[in-house]
Formats: structure tokens, C-alpha cells, sequence
């Protein structure tokens, strides 16, 4: 199956629907309520749209002038309509991107704002996220319907962004376009670089950053950069208990779970026990886990260790073994056996979705 | 800024927040730890406003901060002023 690596369960079945339909879930609502609704309101409250505004914009909505294409399902199977909920979804999280983009621009707005403004430190602001209950097909439609709803706020706010010149339709047409570019994934040439280049990997681990300017990825600019290495004696893990820091500018989307609080609280509390429950990961005795907890001035990634039978292999290669997972610490990057596997099944490792600010 | 801290120094967490700055983890207010980072004033322009106080990234023994009592470790960035060095005859 395709899909992008978020919708991925914990241990990676590609053919566990429920496992899927879960993903699709739980990154939906953390979007709508952490992302994009808050927004929303910071922007009302400061007179950047209005109510109005979002009710004169869908009184004039015809598809004609609609900013957002709609999509269909290829086939009637139930992989083929798994899949067209994740890329459904991959296209509302994109959506957000591009008016986050215009919005913390327009109103000088920083990170910090939203986290207030979506009570990551008060429950008083927190938007109640929705529940999903009933039979797999049930949930399916379920999220299907949420997804147009949400999706048409979405369109509802750009048309207003548009009346009120925050933004042109170009501009957003403009960026629309770059948001659907496709790269090869950073992390896997970052690594694969660092395990080839040892002075490469040397001017990573100690200046972060820095070393990404010099190789010609883009580097980013969301706080400090601090590279880990896995070594035989250490493994590292990473975690943002408060909120969901991580290098997203350099990196992408994080996997669903990682901005869920099971996660989140279970991590710090028994590692071990965490890694091994959620991600079937057992470490060493031997081995010391090291749980990184970033409060966003700095961000962490993991350098995962070489696989073995990987002696020879470009760099190119590498970089496909190279999970999201390994570079948090809640997996291994793959072994050629296992990443030719994958590839069989479908379910390969793709590029992680960018990510809104 | 003068550093109050160097790698190595062992440091308490204040249990109170001196600041009002949010983004310290209740899990750690109030626990001795050992600073493993040094950060300095970091500019951070797209996440908050102003300069805050030096960071460090201070490592806790796990079995400090949790009940679990595995010998690993969690490393959690600290703002300076969140901070205070032990005293000598605290010091284990």
C-alpha cells in the first residue's frame, strides 16, 4: 500500500486497515484542533477575518472559483479507498501549510502564539478533538465526511484570506505548486552522507546546522539543530513532551504518534518498556537510552546506526534504508533484506508530508 | 552573557516556575540533575519574541524523574534561570 510513512501504524502492517484508518484519524484531529481551528481564532480575534467574513466567503463559493480541487477514489476496493483518505488528508495538511504560510506573515505571528492560543499549556484552550467509535467501514465514511467538512473551512478561510488581500490567488497558486514539489527526503541524504563521509558526519554531530549549509540541503531555520549518535554503546530517542517539537523544517511531518500523548507521557516514564510496547523495539541491556525532550529551542534528530550488509552501497542506497522512525529512535534503519521487502509489500518508506508551522 | 553552568555541573530544577515561562516539563521541577549541554543564548525568532536566559540541556538519571528504575537517562533543555547549582554537601 501507498501512503505516506504518518499513516504508517506503530510496527508498520501494511495491511492493517484499522491500523490506518487510526492514523488518518488521529492526525485529522490533531490538525483540525492544533493546527488549523485555533488559527482561526487567533486571526479573529485580531480582526484579520471575521465571521462574516467566513460566511460571506461560502455564500460565494461555486466550483468554479473553488481554490481546492476535489478528489476521487481510484477503485472501489478497500486499499484503493484507504489510500485516497490518506492522500485526502495529506492535501488538508498541505492546505494548512499554505495559509499558515500567508497568515504567520500577515500578523508577525510566531510559534509561541499558537501554542497559547491551542492551550498546549491550559486546558481551558484546548479544542476537543472528536472520538471515533464504531465498525471499520463506519469509521471510514466517518472520516470521509469529516474530511469535506474540514476540508471546505479550509476553502471558506482562503477565499476570505483573498477578499481581504491578505493574499492573492496567485501568490497562493504559486505556492500551492511548490508545496507539491518532490524531493528526495532529506534525512535519508543527511545520513546516508554521514555514513559514507566521516568528516561529514563529524561537522554534523558538532555543529548541526551549519554542516547542512555546507552539503547543500536546505538547513532550515526552527531553533538549534542538534544531531545524536547510535553507537553500540548508546541509543537515542526523541520526544517533545509539551507539545511536538522536531526539525520539521528539515525533516517533514513527524509520524502520527509521535505528537500523541501516549507517547508522549510514556517515553520519559520507561523507555524500555515504551520502545518495546509501541514500536517492538527491544535495546540492548547493555546499551544506555538516552530520551532527548526538546522545549523547542532545540531540536533533535537521531543518527541511526549502519546497517550490516551494507558495505559498498552508494549513497543513493543508504538513503532509502532510512526510516522516520530510525531517526527518532523508535526503530533501526533497514537492512537491505528487510528495505527490499518493504518495497515488495508496497511499503516502502516515502518522503514525509511537510508540515505546517 | 556570563554562563552560570559548565558540562558536568550538578544542578536542581526550581519547583516553582520563576518566570512564568511555560516550557519547562513538570516531570523534572524540583529534581537534581547534571548539566550535559551547554546552548548559550539562542535566537529563536520564529518561535518566540525577545532573548531568553542561556540554555542548557540537563541530564537526569531516569530513576530521578520516574519510577522506573532502568540506568538510563533523560536529557531536557532548561533555561538558566530554572536553575540552581547544588550545594557542596548535597551533593551525592
Amino acid at each position: 500500500m501507498s501512503g505516506k510513512h504518518g499513516h504508517k501504524p506503530f510496527e508498520g502492517h501494511m495491511h492493517d486497515f484499522e491500523a490506518h484508518i487510526r492514523a488518518v484519524e488521529e492526525d485529522l484531529e490533531y490538525y483540525r484542533a492544533k493546527r488549523f481551528e485555533p488559527r482561526i481564532f487567533y486571526l479573529i480575534r485580531r480582526g484579520v477575518v471575521t465571521f462574516s467574513d467566513l460566511l460571506n466567503a461560502r455564500v460565494a463559493l461555486k466550483r468554479s472559483n473553488q481554490f481546492f480541487k476535489p478528489r476521487k477514489p481510484q477503485g472501489k476496493n478497500i486499499e484503493a479507498r484507504v489510500r485516497y483518505l490518506e492522500e485526502w488528508l495529506d492535501e488538508y495538511v498541505k492546505g494548512i501549510a499554505l495559509v499558515s504560510a500567508r497568515a504567520v506573515e500577515a500578523m508577525d505571528m510566531v510559534t509561541e502564539d499558537n501554542r497559547k492560543e491551542r492551550g498546549d499549556y491550559d486546558d481551558f484552550f484546548k479544542f476537543k478533538k472528536k472520538e471515533h467509535k464504531g465498525t471499520l467501514k463506519e469509521r471510514m465514511v466517518n472520516v470521509g465526511r469529516d474530511l469535506k467538512d474540514y476540508q471546505e473551512l479550509l476553502e471558506v478561510f482562503v477565499q476570505a484570506l483573498i477578499k481581504r488581500g491578505w493574499s492573492t490567488r496567485r501568490e497562493l497558486e504559486q505556492h500551492w505548486k511548490q508545496l507539491h514539489e518532490e524531493r528526495p527526503w532529506a534525512g535519508g541524504v543527511i545520513v546516508a552522507k554521514a555514513w559514507t563521509d566521516p568528516a561529514f558526519k563529524q561537522a554534523l554531530l558538532s555543529t548541526g546546522r551549519e554542516a547542512l549549509r555546507e552539503m547543500g540541503v536546505h538547513q532550515g531555520k526552527v531553533g538549534k539543530l542538534v544531531v545524536v549518535e547510535n553507537t553500540d554503546k548508546v541509543h537515542n530517542v526523541v520526544v517533545c513532551t509539551l507539545c511536538s517539537c522536531y526539525p520539521y523544517d528539515i525533516l517533514g511531518d513527524t509520524p502520527w504518534w509521535y505528537k500523541h500523548e501516549s507517547y508522549r507521557t510514556k517515553i520519559v516514564q520507561n523507555p524500555r518498556a515504551c520502545l518495546q510496547a509501541m514500536f517492538q523495539l527491544e535495546v540492548p541491556a547493555g546499551k544506555e537510552v538516552k530520551v532527548y525532550d526538546s522545549t523547542s529551542d532545540v531540536r533533535y534528530f537521531v543518527l541511526p546506526e549502519r546497517p550490516s550488509g551494507t558495505e559498498g552501497m552508494s549513497e543513493e542506497e543508504l538513503a532509502k534504508l532510512v526510516t522516520v522512525d530510525s531517526l527518532i529512535g523508535a526503530g533501526y534503519a533497514l537492512e537491505p533484506s528487510q528495505q527490499k521487502k518493504a518495497m515488495k509489500l508496497g511499503a516502502a518508506p516515502e518522503s514525509p508530508r511537510v508540515r505546517p508551522d | 552573557m556570563e554562563l552560570k553552568f559548565k558540562v558536568g555541573d550538578p544542578v536542581t530544577v526550581a519547583s516553582e516556575n520563576p518566570t512564568g515561562y511555560p516550557r519547562t516539563p513538570r516531570y523534572i521541577r524540583g529534581k537534581r540533575g547534571v548539566i550535559g549541554l551547554v546552548h548559550g543564548v539562542l535566537e529563536n525568532v520564529r518561535d518566540h519574541r525577545g532573548i531568553h536566559k542561556p540554555l542548557y540541556t540537563v541530564r537526569f538519571d531516569l530513576s530521578e524523574v520516574s519510577t522506573c528504575h532502568d540506568q538510563d537517562s533523560i536529557w531536557v533543555d532548561v533555561h538558566e534561570e530554572w536553575l540552581s547549582g547544588l550545594r557542596a554537601e548535597e551533593r551525592n
